[in-house]
């Protein structure tokens, strides 16, 4: 096949990768839930950031997909690695596409990992994947979402006690609300931006292996376009499921937000992979219970879907690689 | 930034108007009640408390209109400041039906339950005016608005005792069934507007206990 026509298909399917991490971000929920701004608001703002993060943020971030994970010797064995990354991102998108459709939010991360335990497991067979490094993540897998809980409900309580203190009236009330939602909005936004310089690394890494005649910008906005479109398309279900979890006000917005950004860029410091999707529902878990209000009913259906990530993209790289193997 | 600010004191601009207003036609009300233990009824004062409620009325929907208009920022508050709004405003209804009732009340009030009588509109009287600024205080000052919801319930008990007392004695004078009949009504919608006031002071009350910590 022409290197033209794979450089389109591998475009589309970039486009594709990008369309389903967009889908399933969920950074704007509580801007939803707190009522900040409406969703088309949201929408328009997420829509910037996603491609002003991917065209500023995006050059010079190419990720190795499952490196410390997977242990294939692509040369002694004669395995296709092309055929086995884009197995991996394809069916990450389409894990995220499905449950973003059904307004779940899941981490992109457990989508990735369970294609490439899939895919470890078909080529290499127990010895194809580090169990080690698995269960090293797991841990944190774990821990992620206690974090999240603990966290916000600590900054919660300590809001509250704060808040009896200091307010007077409606008046106190109101202006206090209406700092947070400032903070909030820059906040979100900031993470919105830097989200989408990181999300885009996955979807145009694969373009970029096919040569070197691509215009790299054009590239990062393409993908930029494709997060926008994911997160306008179906991203709004995910955002809307989310922000309506439990009662949510700028204030205690902040206190699901700020732990949540903070644990996530700990996490990214350290290089361990947690999951803001996780995070973000441990933390108004948290919320919930601190406050005592109650949390919407289909929690547990995020739960399920989380337990099923790995499974499901697993056999879906399964399924995928033969044909992928045989196009490229 | 400019704008928001203007629109909030708007907003806070027509809260005070409508309450002032309401506190207005409390005392016309007060006044005509005054009038009348005194068997010369003053039905200008009547009038104005009809007139008061129109005006609410107009404040009413000015005052949705612009939390219409500032509904983003905190719609749990904008839910919260209508619902108080509109209870406030039915006091403002129930004060005129009884003016309206009182204009046409065809009798003078019995000597005999005068005392009472006056004890019941004083309660009455004190209540809306202490709902007032029970609602003024909300704004700045929860702790304030606590208590003022306390003196409120006190004035529905003084007006409960007033209220019986008196039907006490009403319903054991032999006279024309129809006067003991729309008198008994008279008390009983007069007592309805402490009633209500009482109620509000619950919500308001209510509130207060939920946001410091919400």
């Amino acid at each position: 096949m022409a290197l033209e026509y794979i450089l389109i298909i591998f475009l589309i399917i970039s486009i594709i990768i990008s369309f389903g991490i967009g889908a399933n971000d969920e950074t704007m929920a509580p801007l939803y839930g707190s009522r900040i701004l409406n969703m088309k608001q949201i929408l328009i703002l997420a829509a910037i950031f996603a491609i002003a993060g991917a065209l500023l943020l995006g050059e010079g971030v190419s990720k190795s997909i499952g490196d410390k994970i997977l242990l294939l010797d692509y040369e002694a064995t004669g395995i296709n690695q092309n055929a086995v990354v884009m197995t991996i991102l394809i069916s990450t998108a389409i894990v995220l596409i499905v449950s973003s459709a059904l307004g779940l939010p899941i981490s992109s991360t457990h989508a990735t990992i369970g294609g490439i335990i899939g895919l470890g497991l078909l080529l290499g067979g127990g010895d194809g994947v580090n169990w080690s490094t698995i269960l090293e993540m797991s841990m944190w897998w774990i821990a992620s979402p206690i974090i999240g809980f603990t966290v916000t409900y600590g900054v919660v309580k300590l809001l509250n006690k704060h808040k009896l203190k200091s307010l007077k009236g409606f008046q106190d009330f109101e202006r206090s609300e209406n700092k947070y939602s400032y903070i909030i909005l820059i906040i979100i936004c900031i993470t919105a931006f830097s989200r989408a310089g990181n999300d885009c690394s996955n979807a145009v890494g694969i373009v970029v292996g096919v040569g070197d005649e691509i215009n790299l910008t054009l590239l990062l906005i393409m993908t930029g376009f494709g997060l926008a479109a994911g997160i306008s398309v179906l991203g709004r279900i995910v955002i809307k499921n989310l922000g309506k979890m439990t009662e949510l006000r700028p204030s205690t917005a902040f206190a699901v937000q700020v732990p949540t950004a903070a644990v996530m860029l700990i996490g990214t410091i350290q290089k361990i992979p947690l999951s803001g999707s996780h995070l973000l529902v441990a933390s108004l878990v948290g919320l919930s219970k601190a406050s005592n209000t109650p949390m919407k009913k289909g929690l547990w259906k995020i739960i399920v879907i989380w337990l099923l990530t790995f499974p499901i993209a697993a056999i879906l790289s399964i399924i995928l690689y033969f044909p992928i193997d045989f196009l490229i | 930034m400019k704008l928001l600010k203007e629109k909030k004191n708007e907003l806070y601009e027509v809260n005070k108007e409508f309450l002032a207003e309401t506190l207005s036609g409390s005392a016309s009300l007060h006044e005509a009640l005054s009038t009348f233990v005194n068997d010369k009824l003053k039905r200008e004062s009547l009038e104005a408390v009809i007139q008061v409620e129109k005006r609410c009325d107009a404040l009413k929907e000015k005052y949705v209109q612009v939390l219409y208009r500032d509904k983003r920022a905190l719609p749990f508050l904008v839910e919260d400041r209508y619902k108080i709004l509109m209870m406030i405003d039915t006091v403002n209804d129930k004060m005129e039906f009884f003016a309206r009732f009182l204009e046409v009340y065809p009798f003078k009030l019995y000597k005999e339950i005068k005392e009472e009588f006056k004890d019941l509109y004083s309660a009455c009287s004190q209540a809306v005016e202490e709902l007032v600024d029970c609602a003024n205080l909300i704004e700045t000052d929860f702790d304030g608005a606590f208590k003022k919801t306390f003196e409120i319930e006190e004035r529905k008990r003084e007006a409960r005792t007033a209220k019986f007392n008196l039907l006490g004695k009403l319903y054991k004078m032999k006279d024309d069934p129809t006067k003991v009949y729309l008198t008994s009504k008279l008390v009983t919608y007069m007592y309805d507007i402490v009633s209500w006031v009482e109620e509000t002071s619950d919500y308001l009350r209510g509130l207060i206990i939920k946001y410091p910590s919400k």
